[in-house]
């Protein structure tokens, strides 16, 4: 295994919006990646791209976010819960790219101001990563509640979210070794 | 496939279907419909590389 690049695992902060509690959900599992050893990471905040919104893919690829992408082994999403589904902006961002992201992984952080942390997003996020290419790992993080797990300052309330984000992310990074592993030893099987 | 950036051997790990593209008669496959885009990646750098499959006659 390539043990000479260290893992490449940005994060990417999926709302535009003001006053965005997603911001501190971001900041805080981008802060829990960069104390992990191997790893490289960089906080992607979708809102400063500004890519058109009257084309899509090629169309509006924005070359860092591309870039990104393809130096990128694994992607954490993280995306607030929207009427039960994820941002419009957070979508036509991710769809910008797509051979950037064949077999590599992604995790998803939800974030919600109710119960469900993000669930719902979370699900409705599984066939889309699928078809961009990217492989979903089975642990997640749930935001819910998200305006007490954070104070308006964006320091964490709640210690437990320590540890759910340090499993998430364990997953994260073995699934990331593996399919780098793949992609750069194991060809594809010709009939 | 070799690495535009820095030389080595890429990995040829996956194919992409792309849906359409009916008017490209050298690369639209019928069986599939759509083109096939071979996806490649570098192990020295990280590259990935796209390139689409020509039309295989059945």
């Amino acid at each position: 295994m390539n043990e000479i690049r260290p893992l490449d695992i940005p994060v990417i902060l999926g709302t535009t919006r003001k006053q965005r509690m997603s911001f501190h959900a971001a900041r805080f599992v981008y802060g829990e990646l960069q104390k992990r050893r191997g790893v490289v990471t960089s906080l992607i905040d979708i809102g400063e791209l500004a890519l058109p919104v009257d084309d899509a893919g090629e169309g509006v690829k924005d070359a860092r976010f591309s870039a990104a992408m393809e130096r990128a082994d694994a992607i954490v999403i993280v995306s607030p819960e929207y009427n039960h589904s994820f941002p419009g902006l957070l979508k036509h961002v991710l769809d910008s790219c797509l051979k950037e992201y064949i077999h590599k992984a992604a995790g998803v952080v939800g974030v919600s101001a109710g119960v469900f942390g993000g669930a719902r997003v979370i699900e409705h996020f599984q066939p889309v990563l699928r078809e961009l290419g990217l492989v979903s790992i089975f642990w997640d993080v749930n935001f819910g509640g998200v305006d007490k797990v954070f104070d308006p300052g964006g320091q964490l309330l709640d210690p437990a979210y320590i540890r759910r984000t340090e499993k998430f992310l364990s997953e994260l990074i073995w699934m990331a070794k593996v399919l780098r592993y793949g992609r750069d030893n194991v060809p594809l099987d010709k009939e | 496939m070799q690495c535009p950036s820095c030389g080595a051997t890429m990995n040829r790990h996956a194919e992409k279907p792309i849906k359409g593209h009916a008017e490209d008669t050298t690369h639209y496959d019928a069986a599939i419909g759509g083109t096939v885009a071979a996806i490649h990646t570098c192990p020295g750098c990280g590259k990935v590389a796209t390139e689409l499959e020509p039309v295989r006659s059945a």
